[in-house]
Formats: structure tokens, C-alpha cells, sequence
């Protein structure tokens, strides 16, 4: 390997683990190999080890005085409230809330369906007085017969005074 | 399927000195809990900090850790190490944390004492290279600012790989198993974080 040759991308990969001990033996060996025959990769491990170290100077905040003892009052705290929501008058009263619900979805699910039914739905007697010119005059048209001959006789004028003679003479 | 014979299978986990604290708190112990906070407090208040950039909001973030740990006590298995499992949660609360933040807006380093930071955190990363400009010239707090900058530069996942490797010494397996990632995962996103990191900070290194 050249002095100056570059690290491949795997070996590159490889050499953060390299620095953390984390290859086996065979990679281990290749990166060893690579790095004693050429500088490039020599100066790229180093620098990286260095650069790691440098997270060194990152500031480790600690814990206030206070923090364990406010955190265990505050988990006790939410201990409480869950033995609240477990006791048994919670979860009956949750449980009776649970069917009161329904209960309510229900009576208005049925007031909607009265509502519908009474004021939206036609009802018999509204169709009949919707339709009461026709009943009134349905002898009349009976007698007319069938709606094609009213056609034919609305165009045919001689057969309309045909038919008013006819008609007079059976009067008469 | 053949049917297995029922062999009582045991945690290896159950060695773990902590998950032993975690059981005895399952069963009721308070004090086991409490001696787990104490022994973990600085470990995650440190960790969040650096995790979130803010060392005031770490504090509470930590608080809501133990939180969570203490409410999940009732279902408790042993299938990690203690400390794989909180760190887990950590960072859970940590990326929401930080969503919420981004949102408000609040994600922001100490406000620098030393003098206002360009818009552009790489252009402050750039050393002066006019010579007049020694590397001595960076003082500890300003050099510590730096680096904080290029840890908020990695992403959560490498940032938060990064702690946990750095700082609790942990392996890749257990790195893996905090982040929900397989070891050969982690070590890309490693590798990843600390040629960013290099790139950031090669001008500083001595």
C-alpha cells in the first residue's frame, strides 16, 4: 500500500471500531495492516481518536441536591393518583358513568327516530290530501279512458266533434 | 411444531445489580426505587444535557425518566440490563423533547458569553488561519462551545450513540439494544458520528 493511499470506505467504517475495540480478529489485523503501510490512514485514525477526545470538554451537569427527593415525592404523588383511579368506587362510578353514556345515546338515538318519523316521513293521510283533486275527478277520468286517447283526441279535431255529437244525441 | 420441553428458562439479566433494585421496586420497595435515582441521577441529568443543549431543561427531562421508569414498575421484566432500559427511555424522552422544543423554538445553546455566534455554526468551526490566531487563543469555555456545537450538529441517533459510547462506556450490542439498532447499525451510525465530528473539530485539535 502506497504511503498516501486512502483508507477504503469499509476500512474508514471500520476504524471507530478499530479505536473502540469493537472488530474481531481478522478485521482487526486488516486495519492493522492498513495502517502500518500508509501515513494517510495513520493520520486519520489519530485525528479521529483526537477529535473523541476532545468530547472531553463537554460540560457534565449533575443532579441538583434536591432531585431524588423531589423526584421519589412527585412518583409517590403519581402513585397515589393511579391507587385513586384502581380503588373501587372510582372504577364503579367510572363504570356506571360508562353506562349512563350509553344510556343517554341511546334515548337520543330514539328521540331522532320519533323526530324523523313524525315530521319528516309523508304519512298516509298527507299522500290522500295531497292527491284529493285527482280522487275527486277519478270517475271522470275512468270514463276518459286511457291517456294516449286523450292525446289523440286533443289532435284530432273531427273525431273530438264526432264525439261531442254522439255524446249529445246519447243526452238527448 | 415440535412441542419444546418447558425448560425454566432465567434471565441473564438477573445478575444485574440494578435489575434487582427494578424487581424489589416492582414488588413495592420505595427504597430500591430511590436508591436507583441516586445512583443514576448525575449519569442521566449529564447525558440529557449534553443531549439536549440545555443543562436547565435536563433536569426535568431526567425527572421524567425516573417518572416513566416508576409508573412501568407493575409490568417490569427483566429482558435488558437496568441501565440499557433507562437509557432507552432517555432518549425517547429526549427526541420528544426535542420536537417539542424545535416547535417553541427553544433548542438553543447557553447564550454565549464570549461573544455573539454567527448565523452559520460551521463558519465559527472554521479555525483563523492567518497564523495570528493560535490554537491557545481558544480558551476552555469557548473550545467547550465548539464542541457542544458539533454534538448539536450530529443527528439524535449519533448524538445519542455518541454519549452512551463516550460517556457510559457501553458496548455496541448494548448501545443496540438502548436504540432499538443492531450492533453492525451502530457501528456505522458511530463511525458516521465521528467523521462529522472530525470535520467539525479537526481545526482544534491540538
Amino acid at each position: 500500500m502506497e504511503k498516501l493511499t486512502r483508507l477504503t470506505t469499509e476500512q474508514r467504517e471500520n476504524l471507530a471500531a478499530y479505536l473502540d475495540g469493537e472488530l474481531d480478529d481478522d478485521a482487526t489485523r486488516q486495519i492493522e495492516t492498513a495502517l502500518a503501510q500508509s501515513t494517510v490512514a495513520r493520520n486519520d485514525v489519530e485525528m479521529l481518536a483526537r477529535t473523541y477526545e476532545l468530547l472531553e470538554m463537554l460540560p457534565r451537569p449533575r443532579a441538583s441536591q434536591e432531585f431524588s427527593e423531589k423526584t421519589l415525592a412527585v412518583a409517590k404523588l403519581t402513585d397515589v393518583r393511579a391507587d385513586f383511579r384502581r380503588s373501587r368506587w372510582y372504577r364503579a362510578t367510572q363504570r356506571g358513568l360508562r353506562w349512563t353514556g350509553w344510556a343517554a345515546i341511546l334515548v337520543a338515538a330514539a328521540c331522532a327516530s320519533y323526530g324523523v318519523a313524525r315530521y319528516r316521513l309523508p304519512r298516509h293521510e298527507n299522500l290522500l290530501l295531497d292527491d284529493l283533486d285527482v280522487i275527486q275527478k277519478f270517475d271522470r277520468y275512468e270514463e276518459a279512458g286511457e291517456v294516449f286517447f286523450l292525446e289523440r283526441l286533443g289532435r284530432d279535431a273531427a273525431l273530438l266533434e264526432k264525439m261531442t255529437e254522439e255524446s249529445g244525441r246519447a243526452i238527448q | 411444531m415440535p412441542s419444546s420441553t418447558a425448560v425454566p428458562t432465567v434471565s441473564p439479566y438477573l445478575r444485574d445489580p440494578d435489575v434487582q433494585l427494578m424487581l424489589r421496586a416492582r414488588d413495592g420497595d420505595d427504597a430500591a426505587f430511590s436508591e436507583l435515582v441516586v445512583k443514576y441521577q448525575d449519569r442521566l441529568v449529564g447525558l440529557l444535557g449534553n443531549m439536549i443543549g440545555s443543562h436547565e431543561h435536563a433536569e426535568d427531562l431526567a425527572q421524567d425518566v425516573f417518572l416513566r421508569i416508576f409508573r412501568a414498575r407493575h409490568g417490569y421484566e427483566p429482558n435488558a440490563k437496568f441501565s440499557t432500559w433507562l437509557f432507552a427511555v432517555a432518549h425517547n424522552v429526549a427526541c420528544n423533547s426535542k420536537r417539542s422544543k424545535v416547535r417553541r423554538k427553544e433548542v438553543q445553546l447557553q447564550p454565549a458569553e464570549s461573544g455573539a455566534m454567527s448565523v452559520n455554526p460551521q463558519e465559527q468551526l472554521v479555525p483563523d488561519k492567518s497564523g495570528l490566531m493560535p490554537t491557545r487563543l481558544f480558551q476552555k469555555k469557548e473550545l467547550q462551545e465548539r464542541v457542544q456545537q458539533a454534538m448539536l450538529g450530529l443527528n439524535e441517533r449519533q448524538r445519542m450513540a455518541v454519549l452512551l459510547h463516550k460517556f457510559e462506556g457501553m458496548s455496541y450490542a448494548d448501545i443496540g439494544a438502548a436504540l432499538d439498532m443492531t450492533p453492525q447499525a451502530v457501528k456505522s451510525l458511530l463511525s458516521r458520528a465521528r467523521d462529522n465530528l472530525r470535520s467539525q473539530l479537526e481545526g482544534f485539535v491540538k
